[in-house]
């Protein structure tokens, strides 16, 4: 029997406000100390008070637009109870009944809509680190914000899971909101998946596999899930509703702690914060902040760029951005350069977050229409851009250093070009071009390149062979 | 309304309570009056009105997004752990739970 996946994702998305949702403490803990980001109000003491980071709201409303949702103009505050060591309030501050952002859609580059049903602020918990009979605590990440955003159940494959979490990732990283730090758990993926027979207007029962923190184990995870209840059912036995952790080594999927029911984590409206009320103005005003969005580039570069090459460098907001900066007809040469060879470099990442400037790159692509630099050339110069020592030089300069530039001067070419013609050892390949073998060219060609010193343009050298040979 | 002993032990093990027998007994109780009690509170009509989610009539309490330094340093809020198996409750600058998975 054929099988149709649903699948919906929980997202949890790191801002890169400053400080805490609810303390003024550092929130950015990569490489520090454990417990070196915390207060009072982490640990919390008797009497602490949660204080609102305003920052984190206007980072939700940005977000909020930048998954065409609408932003809920009241919003509150719910303590969600449980207990475990990685919180010490005993409940976690969320938006339960009012979030901030509500109903919207992200659109994946195939075209497919994945609607969003909310999304909401809350606070993180802290990290617990498990040996033989004792945990340690972390309280570093307690209380960083995050947004919690919900998908609809409208995703049916791994393949659109992956497209979702990775369009999802892109487009938060565009708004500006998070650090994208996959590595370091910046995002994080809860995936709700069940099968239901082809047809059948009943969906399946789901499990859902949690924390999943990049797009390739979301997309394993579905898949192997997909075929583990595909077993279970055509074997006349039942899924059960549970919680799964996910094996990146083994690639598989385990059982974990058994889900608490909604009402048992008895939500009730945080008393220590206020509402939020926000004005048109206010929402409008943050949502002029947001520069482009991944859409908003396929649209402005859709004409210019084949579709593969786009989607290779739209993982790179800053290079989007540089693309956009320069002027039309330098964007496909440069656009071609970073993808081509770039991207092929090791630690290509790394270079990236030093760009060469529109100037520079403008620059290279005139030196190469005028037929000043090779192709090979191109791509030494570029690469240049990202030498330490030459990345600051302009084009022209760094391409004289490497002693690149080709020989255009018609001058100095016909000068090279009578040299080879009056070489005794190029007086048979002569006689043979002014006989009527055309493949001798490249022979002659290959000489002007050589004494040049592979400085002179090759057409122009043919050019002018021809012309003196005619 | 009747509250079972089950209700009981399901709320004790929410709230990390470990409770004796005449506990439950006193609460289970306890629990009936009080929600009794508090059910009146249903024979009013609240339909229209919103729920009282503050008393204060606040509105966007926020503060600016500053890193500030805090009164209490990371040594002063480490040692209030408390002890663990009555050895230091700190290991590695992290608080020493027992394992709960």
């Amino acid at each position: 029997m054929k099988y149709i996946p649903t699948i919906g994702i929980e997202c949890h998305v790191q801002l890169c406000t400053k400080t805490k949702l609810f303390s003024e403490v550092d929130n950015d803990a990569r490489g520090k100390e454990p417990n070196s980001c915390v207060s009072p109000v982490d640990y919390a003491l008797p009497g602490m008070l949660p204080r609102l980071n305003g920052e984190a709201i206007r980072y939700a409303i940005r977000a909020g637009f930048a998954m065409n949702a609408k932003i809920n103009t009241v919003s509150r505050f719910d303590r969600k109870h449980y207990f475990y060591p990685d919180s010490p309030k005993g409940y976690q501050i969320t938006q339960f009944y009012h979030p901030i952002i509500g109903e919207g859609y992200i659109e994946l580059p195939s075209g497919t809509k994945v609607r969003i049903e909310h999304a909401h602020l809350e606070g993180d918990a802290g990290k617990l680190t498990h040996f033989d009979t004792y945990s340690l605590v972390d309280l570093n990440r307690v209380d960083t914000p995050l947004i919690e955003i919900v998908s609809m159940p409208d995703i049916h494959s791994a393949k659109d899971a992956h497209d979702y979490c990775k369009e999802l990732w892109r487009t938060m990283c565009y708004a500006g909101v998070t650090n994208g730090d996959l590595y370091n758990g910046n995002m994080r993926f809860d995936v709700n998946t069940s099968i239901a027979p082809e047809g059948s207007d009943k969906l399946g029962t789901r499990t859902e596999v949690k924390n999943l923190n990049s797009f390739r184990s979301v997309e394993r995870a579905i898949e192997y899930e997909i075929s583990r209840q595909k077993k279970l059912l055509e074997n006349g036995e039942k899924v059960i509703q549970e919680t799964l952790g996910w094996n990146d080594a083994t690639g598989k999927t385990t059982g974990q702690r058994s889900k608490e029911e909604a009402k048992d984590y008895r939500y009730m409206p945080e008393p220590d914060l206020p509402p939020v009320h926000l004005t048109e103005e206010f929402i409008n005003a943050e949502i002029k902040k947001v520069p482009l969005l991944p859409n908003d580039y396929r649209k402005k570069f859709g004409e210019i760029l084949p579709a593969d090459t786009l989607e290779v460098l739209l993982d790179y907001p800053d290079l989007m951005k540089k693309l956009g900066e320069l002027d039309v007809k330098s964007i496909k040469p440069v656009a071609n350069l970073f993808a081509s060879v770039l991207l092929a470099e090791e630690k290509s990442v790394e270079m990236l977050s030093h760009l060469p400037s529109a100037t520079q790159l403008s620059d290279l692509v005139e030196m190469k229409e005028k037929g000043e630099l090779s192709s090979t050339a191109v791509k030494e110069v570029f690469l240049k851009f990202f030498d330490p020592q030459m990345g600051k030089k302009d084009a022209r300069a760094i391409a004289k250093e490497l002693n690149v530039i080709q020989e255009n001067d018609a001058g100095a070419l016909e000068k090279i070009v009578d040299e080879v013609i009056a070489d005794p050892a190029c007086a048979q390949a002569v006689a043979d071009f002014k006989a009527g073998s055309e493949k001798v060219i490249g022979f002659l060609v290959g000489q002007v390149m050589k004494k040049s010193q592979g400085k002179a343009n090759p057409a122009s050298a043919q050019q002018i062979l021809r012309k003196k040979l005619a | 309304m009747e509250i079972t002993r089950e209700e009981i032990d399901h709320l004790a093990k929410l709230s990390d309570f470990s409770l004796s027998d005449e506990e439950k007994d006193g609460l289970t109780t306890d629990l009936k009056n009080i929600i009794g009690y508090i059910s009146q509170l249903n024979e009013l009509d609240t339909e229209g009105i919103e729920p009282t989610y503050q008393v204060f009539e606040m509105e966007n309490i926020w503060r600016e997004d500053e890193i500030l330094p805090q009164e209490a340093d990371r040594e002063a809020l480490l040692n209030l752990a408390p002890a663990y198996l009555g050895a230091s409750g700190v290991q590695d600058n992290q608080i020493k739970v027992p394992k709960v998975l």
